[in-house]
């Protein structure tokens, strides 16, 4: 139950405790905790329906009610303050008899229908009837049926989202989903209509609920009112047998259950494992339904060897010695630094360490890097972007900072959680957020201010802020003079000329982090995926030494994916930190001198055929590269590559062997996540078919190529142990740097800016296997504002031309609720739409032209 | 225009200077500014711009006694002085226009004939509270006083009295006229509230109490209209006037809505403390019980209000305590009257249909019980009644009253418990014969 108190939102020694006694023993609480919380810590239950620990109390269902002393009436413990000397009972004659009312009330017209009804087992109503309620009912009546709108469908049945199903004759209008649906998501997608004990919930006329959290939806329900249709019918509750993981779709790492049936090999779905540290409880439809991809049909079943030309099956011997022949034969010919190898960041720390530890080891090689979409990566260790992204950073601390600054992210489509933090900030402690984006984005509607800038001077915003402070007073004198010099450019107007933010809005933000008593700022994909990254990070590093952000709260570039930060701190970057590299030579006795290519530097390099032999395990760079055309032409003039992935990708086919990789689901691995949390996931199911996990994988080659990595396993988890304990915080710049804006590299005035992005309902490449989020969204599109689509005369679902100088695709309109300036989005996801075909890496901002296709 | 035809006894208020809020109900053309400021109005406003401070306000208010005329009774006054002094926050000031209760036409009467006055109100408590803008949430089914009252806030923007620096004295105050979407629960305060900012109307729960966390989270008053007609009245003629006025916890004078089997249904200004039976029975007031019929019943204070018997009625006195102490409310104020000839169970059904249907939704004992009991109760009044019906009906309203969020549960089922407790037989007899006692029926059933 412990984890079940709703957590104080302020630290304990601010506020004066309260002692009460519930059913005869004292507790202690801070005040303003509510009785049912008090009980809570007690261990005492009180049963519920409506309350949830996330949500403010609404005191509806009537079920958590107690008696108080000197209170002629039953209160409800949801919302009732603890209050000093309070006598609080939970098991009098009268609280039992309330109870049992409010169960023979809610089941009146409850349609009894348990033995079809997908949440038996794990009812609410089911569980507190057994322990509460009445053995027989006092109704003689019809009971009330909702057949209105669904109309021969079984039991009553609505579909009211891509994934979700209603049930409104067993819902108990405890209001749980409407209210966690606008309080903790922002979203207005499901209410309640008609009243009194008619009253239903639905989805709004017209809409569906098919927003990104809306899988939660259905957790909460206590009935079987919700259901998606991902899980129901397809099992009993009770032959399930739970497994602890985490998210592999996003870098917060949400905590998850697996549900699996052992005899069937098969998880059945996900549901959220509350950790307040980093989740709440809540958990984004892309993690809820990614598992789907476990299970497809379309997994690799056997290793592949290229074999005149095609693609054969064959054993794993076959591949391995294969693969120890030509890495052999490669690194006779040409010496050992003519291999590379590519790790994607969402494998786990043992399998990322392994891999670099094979490259460094055996095959002597630094050309080993984990960054698979980044345009121009940072190569050095004193990178100022990995300065800034090495910064100490709390999910957690969102909920006690009164200003929130996020740059650069469109939230909702890279940290749902984080998100969901903020909303929560703002709307449950009145936090003061700021949004800066280049086009407006779903997740600044609870923002103060929206600052939108020109695409592409993301360093003169920041400076801005800066200039702003400066010409306000708000900073020291000297501070502010050695600032200033830095700084291009040197006055406000001039920086707000540049990037159309009008100066009063940058002032307010100026003056609300210099006000703030405990600041988060943190930035996004816009800023990571950005080739000017270095620049932007020292200007954010300067805002931060001008206005103090750090000794007030938290600045960081946030990673992106479910194990950057484990690969960067396990040194899977070709030029790791000093510290990094002296672990290593001490763990190894040995470190390669080879110069370290990234990446791009890679690709590059095998356009030379300076790298002949290439190693990717989990990664997609053709179809996450941006440029796909230079990540194309690099692999094709491989002499040999060598791909391990859940399914065949447009990599694949490139390959020479192709290995079936395990997923995250079937097998025991630790995670870092952004905060730098390692999490361990727990194997829920044996691997698939055939497929090998990645440190499986990693240590048989190692084995053929004449190199054994770990003599036991306790072997590698005390060297991961020792490298994910040096201390990362990368200490911030003592002086400001020199920050001055680059020439507008694109004169190109018609063009529209084009940003690549996640689909909210997506990560990475893929998810578009898992059915239920291909029901949410299934194909690309490419999303602009009304204004532009009238522009263009196309509306929704128009297929139109994106051409850029790097190539075009035909995707189809969608007509965004919230974008209104020239900018265009298209998620990344979909392998039918190469959209990275569209980017130039060392661009900027990639521009395209959007025409209507004719035929 | 036209006035809805509703006897009131505004040529008594004429000549007595204690009746103030239907002084001039009866003039055609008091709705105007112009003949509204010809009958003093404004002046309390002007009198409290020129040099009353908010907490002097407040205090006249307190002292005055003036209770809350929209059921509940609290003191107008105690309620002001709950809004935090240093809040950061926008303070608001709702006047609850939604008269919805059965029986109840009391505010409407106000906001057609005297909407000025309920602006002065209005104006008044706003500056005692400090709020600068404040609204009228008018039912929507209204359409005459909304027209009125919008019309009458334009003439009082034009006039000065709202709006920008009133005055001169640097004082600014908005209004805003909103229209309900026609729920009886959205009279209750905080539904009122939910719905102004767009919501579903639900009543929330309490605490937050509206004055410390109301409309868009900030302290709100909200008053009814007639609390706040009186306001003007106090400020001009003084706390110690209006005190006079009434009995000692009950004072003033109070607009009763008399319907049912009476000869002169209207709305009458009376002082708190006038006897119930005067008010039926006096020929200036009800005139007696229509045709000449015995009496059966009383409900004083609205549909929500427990019955009283014609026994009861002897000591009944309408004043919040005296009502108390027979067993009822004063609640807003509406006397319905029921002749020999009521058949009290199906009076209940459909006070218990009016119940199940306003029922918002949100707590369980409410939504599903007013629905249980309507069909229990059908049962009986159409015969088919079962042994047992009765105790259970007095058990499941047990089990709803004093259990709910907001009073509309309690409002449910006061009326079933009195009406059980004072007529058993008759509910006997329902359910022993199948059919009704009373013969005939009710006269329009």
């Amino acid at each position: 139950m412990a984890q079940d108190v709703k957590d104080t939102q302020q630290p304990k020694t601010e506020i004066p405790t309260v002692t009460l006694t519930i059913d005869g023993r004292a507790v202690s609480v801070p005040k303003g905790t509510t009785v049912l919380d008090a009980a809570r810590q007690l261990g005492i239950h009180i049963p519920t329906f409506c309350w949830h620990p996330k949500l403010k109390s609404v005191g509806a269902c009537r079920m958590c009610y107690v008696e108080i002393e000197k209170m002629p009436k039953l209160q409800v413990s949801c919302a009732t303050e603890a209050m000093e000397g309070m006598v609080v009972r939970t098991d009098s004659d009268q609280v039992k008899q309330g109870r049992k009312a409010v169960l023979e009330f809610i089941l009146l017209n409850h349609p009894l229908d348990c033995p079809t009804c997908d949440k038996g087992g794990e009812c609410d109503l089911q569980n507190l009837t057994f322990r509460h309620g009445f053995d027989d009912s006092r109704f003689e009546f019809q009971k009330y049926r909702f057949t209105h709108g669904a109309e021969h469908t079984t039991f009553d049945d609505v579909r009211i989202g891509p994934e979700i199903v209603l049930n409104r004759n067993r819902c108990i209008l405890c209001y749980k989903c409407v209210r966690a649906n606008k309080e903790a998501f922002g979203e207005y997608d499901l209410g309640v209509y008609e009243r009194g004990n008619i009253a239903e919930i639905n989805a709004a006329p017209g809409e569906l609920v098919d927003n990104p959290f809306s899988g939660n939806l259905v957790e909460i329900c206590p009935v079987g009112a919700l259901t998606n249709s991902d899980w129901r019918y397809k099992i009993r509750v009770w032959l399930t047998k739970t497994t602890p993981s985490v998210c592999n779709f996003s870098s917060t790492g949400a905590n998850i259950l697996f549900f699996k049936e052992d005899h069937q090999n098969k998880i059945f779905r996900t549901t959220s494992r509350r950790n307040d540290a980093i989740d709440d409880g809540w958990i984004a439809d892309v993690t809820r339904y990614g598992y789907q991809i476990v299970g497809s049909p379309e997994r690799l079943r056997t290793p592949l060897i290229r074999r005149n030309g095609k693609q054969e099956p064959a054993t794993w011997d076959e591949a391995l010695e294969l693969i120890r022949r030509r890495f052999g034969e490669i690194t006779e010919r040409k010496g050992k630094v003519c291999i590379g190898g590519l790790a994607s960041p969402t494998l786990d720390n043992a399998a990322l360490y392994a891999f670099s530890k094979l490259f460094r080891t055996v095959l002597k090689s630094n050309n080993v890097d984990y960054r698979i979409d980044y345009k121009m990566l940072p190569t050095s260790d004193g990178s100022l972007y990995l300065r800034l992204s090495r910064r100490p950073f709390r999910i957690a601390d969102l909920d006690t900072s009164d200003v929130i600054v996020t740059f650069g992210s469109d939230l909702v489509r890279e940290h749902q959680l984080p998100y969901l933090r903020v909303r929560k900030a703002c709307s449950f402690n009145a936090a003061r957020y700021f949004s800066l984006t280049p086009y407006p984005v779903k997740s600044a509607d609870v923002a103060e201010s929206e600052l939108i800038y020109r695409s592409g001077t993301e360093e003169v915003v920041l400076t801005a802020i800066g200039l702003a402070a400066v010409e306000m007073g708000l900073v020291e004198k000297s501070l502010a003079a050695e600032f200033s010099r830095k700084v291009e450019p040197k006055t406000l107007a001039e920086a707000s000329a540049i990037c159309g933010v009008d100066e009063e809005s940058i002032r307010l933000l100026a003056r609300a982090i210099a006000d703030a008593r405990k600041v988060s700022m943190f930035t996004g994909e816009i800023v990571s995926g950005s080739p000017a990254r270095d620049m932007i990070a020292a200007a954010a590093l300067n805002l931060n030494r001008l206005l103090g952000i750090e000794q007030r709260g938290q600045l960081a570039a946030l990673a992106h994916s479910a194990n950057s930060v484990g690969a960067e701190k396990l040194g899977v970057a070709p030029a790791p930190p000093a510290s990094v590299v002296a672990k290593l030579k001490e763990l190894w006795g040995q470190y390669p001198e080879a110069e370290p290519c990234t990446t791009d530097k890679m690709l590059a390099l095998m356009r030379k055929e300076d790298i002949d032999g290439f190693f990717i395990v989990g990664a997609d760079p053709v179809m996450t590269y941006p440029e796909r055309q230079f990540a194309v032409d690099g692999l094709e003039k491989l002499d040999f590559l060598v791909v391990c992935d859940l399914f065949e990708t447009a990599t694949t086919e490139l390959a020479d062997v192709v290995l079936p990789l395990a997923s995250w689901a079937e097998f025991a691995g630790d995670y870092t996540n952004l905060e730098g949390r390692v999490q361990r996931a727990e194997r829920a199911i044996k691997p698939m078919h055939q497929s090998k996990t990645p440190l499986e994988i990693i240590n048989l080659i190692a084995e053929r190529l004449g190199g054994r990595l770990f003599e036991t396993d306790q072997h590698m988890q005390r060297e991961v142990s020792a490298l994910l304990a040096l201390p990362d915080q990368a200490h911030a710049p003592g002086e400001f740097l020199a920050v001055v804006p680059a020439s507008d590299e694109n004169a190109n005035g018609s063009a529209l800016p084009l940003y690549v992005c996640d689909d909210p309902h997506h990560s990475g490449h893929l998810t578009e296997k898992a059915h239920s989020l291909a029901n949410f969204c299934g194909e690309a599109y490419v999303e602009m504002s009304p204004d532009l689509a009238a522009r263009l005369d196309v509306t929704d679902g128009t297929p139109v031309r994106v051409e850029s100088e790097a190539g075009k695709v035909v995707v189809a309109v969608r007509i965004s609720d919230h974008l209104d300036n020239d900018v265009v989005l298209i998620p990344r996801n979909f392998a039918a739409t190469a959209v990275n075909g569209l980017q130039l890496r060392k661009r900027r901002v990639d521009r395209v032209k959007i025409s209507k296709v004719v035929d | 225009m036209f006035y809805s035809p509703v006897i009131t006894n505004a040529a008594e208020a004429a000549t007595n200077d204690k009746l103030h809020l239907f002084k001039y109900v009866e003039d055609p053309e008091q709705h105007k500014l112009e003949t509204y400021v010809k009958h003093c109005g404004y002046q309390a406003w002007q009198k409290v711009l020129a040099g009353m401070k908010p907490d002097e306000v407040i205090d006249e208010v307190k002292r005055s006694g003036l209770r809350g005329r929209g059921g509940a009774g609290f003191p107008t006054g105690m309620k002001w002085s709950f809004v935090p002094k240093n809040s950061p926050k926008p303070r608001y000031l709702c006047c609850n226009a939604d008269e919805s209760e059965p029986g109840t036409c009391k505010d409407r009467v106000l906001m057609e004939r005297d909407p000025h006055g309920v602006i002065e109100g209005m104006a008044i408590a706003a500056y005692a509270i400090g709020c600068h803008r404040m609204f009228i949430y008018i039912r929507g089914e209204f359409g005459h006083p909304i027209r009125r009252m919008e019309e009458a806030v334009a003439e009082a923007y034009k006039g000065g009295h709202l709006g920008k620096n009133i005055y001169g004295s640097g004082y600014d105050l908005d209004m805003v006229v909103h229209t309900g979407g026609g729920a009886y629960i959205c009279g209750e305060e905080t539904a009122l509230l939910n719905s102004l900012e767009g919501e579903r109307g639900m009543s929330r729960i309490r605490p937050p109490f509206p004055a410390i966390e109301g409309l868009y989270a900030c302290p709100t008053i909200v008053n009814n209209v007639e609390s706040l007609a009186a306001v003007p009245h106090i400020i001009r003629h003084g706390a110690d006037w209006y005190k006079k006025m009434g009995t000692e916890k009950s004072a003033g004078t109070k607009i009763f809505s008399l319907s049912g089997h009476v000869n002169r249904p209207g709305n009458y200004e009376v002082e708190l403390g006038f006897p119930l039976k005067k008010l039926i029975y006096d020929p200036a007031y009800g005139a007696g019980i229509k045709d000449g019929k015995k009496l059966k019943g009383v409900i004083p204070g609205g549909a929500s209000t427990p019955f009283l018997t014609p026994d009861m009625l002897e000591k009944a006195n309408l004043d919040y305590e005296s009502l108390q102490s027979v067993g009822s409310m004063l609640g807003s104020g509406a006397v319905i009257v029921f002749n020999e000839d009521t058949c009290i169970v199906w009076t209940i059904l459909k006070l218990i249909h009016f119940f199940r249907h306003e029922s918002c939704g949100k707590c369980t004992p409410c939504r599903e019980g007013t629905g249980w009991l309507e069909q229990v109760i059908h049962r009986i009044e159409d015969g088919h009644g079962r042994q047992g019906d009765l105790e259970m009906i007095e058990n499941v309203c047990g089990n709803i009253l004093g259990r709910t969020i907001c009073p509309l549960g309690d409002a449910a089922v006061m009326p079933i418990q009195s009406a059980v407790k004072h007529w058993r037989d008759e509910w006997v007899y329902h359910i022993e014969h199948g059919k009704c006692q009373v013969k005939p029926h009710f006269p329009f059933k």
